[in-house]
């Protein structure tokens, strides 16, 4: 029961384990165990998928997962078994993740962190404070990371905030006041968008802050739709947002809860810097979660949620003529899918990863074919969300 | 033979001190007015004066009781409740001098508020408490937790009695009590009590992991770090008025007021800045009105009334987090206005009950209960509920020669008035709830006794009607309890008592009331979803030795439960252990008496537990066993007594948790003093 000695001498073992490292070429996180999923898998010329799972609030069980595709083996909690040492280990609600020039960068939410993480072997490299962060961006230089800044679920009206974090040294250099609890950031052509949700206020906010990353100064704001959430944009420098939608709810006499739109809920494509700058609505797109990949958006969503119903559906929509397919999960393998609740694709294989969590306990990650035929599926840990291929 | 209720009413007051075991017509104030013969059938686990001045404080005695699991959020103001045979802490009733204590809002009774000073026996009844002139609430509960007070003694003809109370210790604990008992002119007495407690909740605790490598390596870290924002001021003021003792009917009338602030410290998780965590507040106000009134009527006839009134105000603000201090510095100052939410809980209830004793072996008790709950907060579009309740039982009660049982059947039916949209809507549920009990003696030293029970917990305003989340058409959820036990008295002189108790149980819980996403995943609605299937079985050993004037006791407890997720076949939780009831786990106490020294130590063991009813490793929560002792001294000062005790708990400094990330209390103690004159 001796853990302070313990303690030490772990601390000195990891110092030996980094001293006699192994060549260069076999990455540290190889001699992870972990169960194998997918025999046979393959994964072109990535090496891992990595997975966040959020935890559940205050819990603080946050972890990184991975599989590895040069053996099928997908490996539960590789942040804290590369990093032991770490009080707390990740910590609390991971709430974005995102892979630049060979880092990986973890947003904890809860905890107020965010970890920059090697992606070869999983170990840490800075944990950067920011308040309340949601969602991280990248340009050359900096990383740029929404924050509620503060904010509390009915208290006073306050505005978020854009953090940004120097690449070399790990350090905020800079912070602007943006809408309020803004979510999604993105980055295209010499400036920053961020999605304003409002979540917290009475009346929701419906801009996109425009920020020019020369200066550092909000350039302006544009009106796009009500409650915005998860942002992207694409080579033509348009931005691709979506909306957690404007409804009001009730319930019907068997007890479900309906929802009233006011506003439709799904995908917008908007342009800022072109003259006109417009706004345009992707039809019937429901996204619960959304990635791009390629020349698409892929994105899932439960396209009978106004009626109270399930029918959770995958929505590829071209990035070239903003064409959508959807295909109901419920005629496909990926029916077993309860919740989906994060979504990556393989450009080379086509391939889709599902994260789909559990309301009580561990969730799953599910890969299957382009054509929604089942791969493999693993146990994850509590709320699967957020998934990047490196 | 039945011997008129007074008489037994008179033979109770003059012998309030007695043995648990010894003891089955006087389980409460009561039973031990209207019978010697039956009581309550079910022998409940009882802890009485003697151990209950051993342990530190009531949550912790009431853990001391087989098959229950104390939930409890840790420090001197963390939530402490009652979860009995795996049910869930909403299924015990918490019965204060046979009235329950009600919180419409969740249900939750939080065992920190009550004193163990003045209370005479705390009594935990799993499944069905069958006696005399009893409510129709009182069959509602599956399980029900009695806290008795007792009933003022004037000795020598003296007509007031004076306690003074101070303990103090860790955490920087102060709590002063006074009690002033008076004999009126009419024979009625009154009974004056205060209590006060402030205490700033501080402790080390430590946060620690580690983990082991294939090749042997182990690597993880150990800190330590303070318990923070856990600090409670509160203050007790309560009357009492006991009925003369002779009459042809006794009556009591209970006010009590509670009032405190204290700080949530929240669960700890990693966090950048400093700590607290959390600095969110809670102020309390409760209120209670509260009469009972028994009288007999002739030879058949015996009827009871109780009423109650009771008003309970929570505040509570929530503080923007904190920021980490680098961050907050040069710039706009990043902290925001707390939020402030108010509940304000009202509620009145009434009961009427009949009894009648049929020939030499049955009785039948008839009950009706009303009340009427109202719940009012400043949350954005609140439903501002209503509940009226009505709760109908007939009872038979049969006891002849060694065997007795009795057959119960409570109707209860609750109509809740809401807010939706712009309309009130209202929504009706209705509950039957019927029992059998049973205990048959068939050789002098041992006894056999079991129940069969359904019980339904009406879903709480928090369930149905909490903004956004609560869902108006829940269905109550439904136990289903079956029990069979034996309790065997191998010796029985009080010189040398042994006593080998065993119980057996098979629990259902369907339709459980958890949160699940609705069809749109970004909210969270209530729905009945869960199943649990529950096997148990409580074995309990109380040895007793007297010698002269040495006695030595051990008293020993151990629960198994084997409580398994049978929700939903496809998931990883199928089949799991339920989150935080371990498979194993029990408490020894072992005292000695000798010229007014008293000593207990007392251990407390749980097995491991895990946070989801998936089993898997990175779920789980280590097993730990506590280590208590008390001592205590009466000194006999001019005629007057005085008590010194010493607790201390939590000897070997134990690092545990009982809920998960709220880390409980290491090596601490309290010390106290007790005169009385």
């Amino acid at each position: 029961m001796n853990r302070f000695a313990l303690l030490v001498f772990s601390v000195a073992a990891l110092a030996v384990a980094t001293g006699c490292q192994k060549d260069e070429t076999t990455s540290r996180d190889a001699d992870l165990a972990g169960v194998n999923v997918a025999v046979g898998e393959k994964g072109g010329s990535f090496s891992k998928l990595f997975v966040l799972n959020e935890g559940n609030f205050q819990k603080n069980n946050s972890t990184l997962d991975f599989l590895r595709f040069s053996d099928g083996n997908y490996v539960s909690d590789a942040f804290g078994s590369m990093n032991p040492a770490v009080v707390q280990g990740l910590g609390d609600t991971g709430n974005d993740l995102a892979l630049n020039d060979g880092k990986l960068w973890l947003v904890m939410n809860g905890s107020g962190y965010v970890h920059v993480l090697d992606a070869k072997d999983e170990t840490l490299v800075a944990s950067v404070a920011v308040p309340d962060p949601r969602f991280i961006a990248f340009d050359s230089g900096h990383a740029y990371v929404s924050s509620y800044a503060g904010a509390i679920y009915g208290g006073d009206e306050k505005k978020g905030k854009v953090f940004r974090i120097d690449l070399k040294t790990y350090k905020i250099d800079g912070e602007i006041e943006v809408g309020c609890q803004p979510e999604g950031v993105a980055v295209a052509g010499g400036v920053l968008y961020v999605a304003n949700s409002g979540g917290y206020n009475y009346v929701h906010e419906n801009t996109v802050s425009v920020i020019d990353l020369g200066t550092f100064k909000v350039m302006g704001n544009m009106e796009v739709a009500s409650n915005l959430h998860y942002m992207v944009t694409d080579s033509k420098g348009r931005i691709w947002v979506s909306s957690y939608g404007e409804s009001s709810w009730s319930q019907d006499d068997a007890g479900n809860w309906v929802q009233s739109m006011s506003e439709p809920m799904g995908l917008y494509m908007a342009t800022y810097l072109s003259i006109p700058k417009t706004v345009q609505a992707v039809k019937d797109v429901h996204v619960s979660c959304m990635v791009m990949a390629g020349q698409y958006i892929y994105a899932i969503g439960n396209a009978a949620e106004m009626t109270g119903g399930y029918d959770n559906t995958l929505y590829k929509v071209s990035l070239t003529d903003s064409s959508v397919t959807a295909t109901s999960l419920s005629k496909t393998d990926a029916a077993k899918v309860g919740n989906p609740y994060g979504i990556c694709v393989n450009i080379e294989s086509g391939d889709i990863y599902i994260a789909d969590a559990d309301y009580t306990g561990p969730g799953k990650v599910w890969c299957f074919t382009k054509d929604l035929k089942k791969k493999w599926v693993a146990v994850a840990g509590m709320l699967p969300a957020h998934m990047v291929i490196y | 033979m039945f011997p008129s209720f007074l008489a037994a009413f008179l033979l109770f007051i003059q012998a309030p001190e007695c043995h648990p075991e010894h003891s089955e017509g006087s389980d409460t104030l009561k039973a031990a007015m209207v019978s010697s013969i039956s009581g309550s059938i079910i022998v409940p686990q009882r802890i009485t004066s003697g151990e209950l001045k051993s342990a530190s404080s009531l949550s912790e005695a009431v853990r001391r009781f087989a098959g229950v699991q104390l939930r409890d959020y840790g420090g001197v103001g963390g939530l402490k409740t009652v979860n009995v045979r795996s049910l869930g802490s909403e299924h015990t009733g918490v019965f204060i001098d046979g009235i329950q204590v009600d919180n419409a809002q969740n249900m939750q009774v939080d065992l920190g508020r009550f004193s163990l000073f003045g209370l005479n026996s705390v009594s935990l009844f799993s499944g069905q408490k069958v006696a005399p002139l009893q409510s129709a609430k009182e069959y509602s509960s599956a399980s029900s937790l009695y806290l008795e007070s007792a009933d003022p003694v004037f000795k020598d003809g003296k007509r007031d009695n004076f306690f003074l109370r101070a303990t103090g210790g860790s955490f920087k604990t102060v709590s002063p009590s006074a009690v002033w008992e008076h004999l009126l002119r009419g024979g009625s007495k009154l009974r004056l009590s205060a209590e006060a407690l402030s205490s700033d909740g501080r402790y080390r605790f430590h946060v620690k992991d580690f983990r082991q490598y294939p090749d042997g390596t182990v690597a993880g870290y150990d800190t330590t770090m303070i318990r923070s924002n856990s600090d409670i001021t509160s203050s007790r003021v309560e009357a009492m008025l006991f009925s003369p003792a002779s009459g042809v009917a006794s009556w009591n009338i209970h006010a009590y007021f509670y009032g405190s602030g204290r700080g949530l410290p929240g669960p700890v998780y990693k966090k950048a800045g400093e700590y607290p965590l959390s600095e969110d507040r809670q102020t309390d106000r409760d209120a209670f009105l509260q009469g009972k009134y028994y009288r007999d009527l002739g030879d058949v006839w015996s009827v009871a009334g109780r009423a109650k009134f009771s008003f309970s105000h929570l505040e509570y603000t929530d503080f923007p987090e904190n920021l980490p201090r680098s961050l907050s510095g040069p710039s706009t100052p990043l902290r925001g206005r707390p939020a402030r939410y108010n509940y304000r809980n009202h509620s009145a209830y009434l009961s009427a009950t009949a009894m009648a004793r049929i020939g030499g072996s049955l009785k039948v008790n008839l009950a009706q209960d009303c009340q009427y709950d109202y719940l009012d907060s400043d949350l954005r579009a609140f439903a501002y509920p209503g509940r009226f309740s009505s709760w109908s039982c007939a009872s038979v009660i049969f006891g002849k020669d060694s065997f007795e049982a009795s057959a119960s059947a409570l109707y209860l039916g609750v109509r809740d008035s809401f807010i939706s949209g712009n309309d009130r809507s209202s929504a009706f549920r209705s509950a039957f709830m019927p029992s059998l009990v049973f205990r048959w003696k068939p050789a002098e030293r041992f006894t056999l006794n079991g129940f069969a029970k359904r019980s339904f917990r009406m879903p709480t305003f928090n369930d149905l009607y909490y903004t956004t989340v609560g869902t108006k058409t829940l269905d109550p959820e439904d136990a289903i309890q079956l029990d069979l036990g034996a309790v065997w008295s191998l010796w029985s002189e009080p010189s040398n008592h042994l006593t080998l108790k065993v119980e057996t149980y098979w629990n259902q819980l369907k339709n459980k009331i958890i949160a699940v996403p609705t069809s749109n995943q970004f909210r969270w609605s209530m729905y009945n979803l869960g199943r649990v299937e529950v096997l148990g079985a409580d074995l309990t050993a109380e040895y007793s030795k007297k010698s002269g004037t040495v006695e030595l006791g051990l008293i020993g407890r151990y629960t198994f439960q084997r409580s398994r997720d049978k929700s939903d076949k496809e998931a990883l939780t199928w089949n799991g252990q339920i989150p935080y009831i371990p498979l194993h786990s029990g408490s020894v106490n072992l005292f000695g008496e000798h010229g007014g020294w008293r000593l207990d130590l007392t251990a407390f063991m749980t097995g491991e537990r895990f946070t989801t009813s998936a089993n898997l490793p990175a779920y789980r929560l280590s097993p730990w066993t506590t280590l208590d002792a008390a001592l205590s001294k009466n000194l006999s000062i001019a005629r007057n007594d005085l008590t010194l005790k010493l607790c201390l708990n939590n000897l070997l400094n134990e690092q545990y948790e009982i809920v998960d990330n709220y880390p409980m209390p290491g090596f601490n103690f309290m010390l106290g003093m007790e005169y009385f004159f």
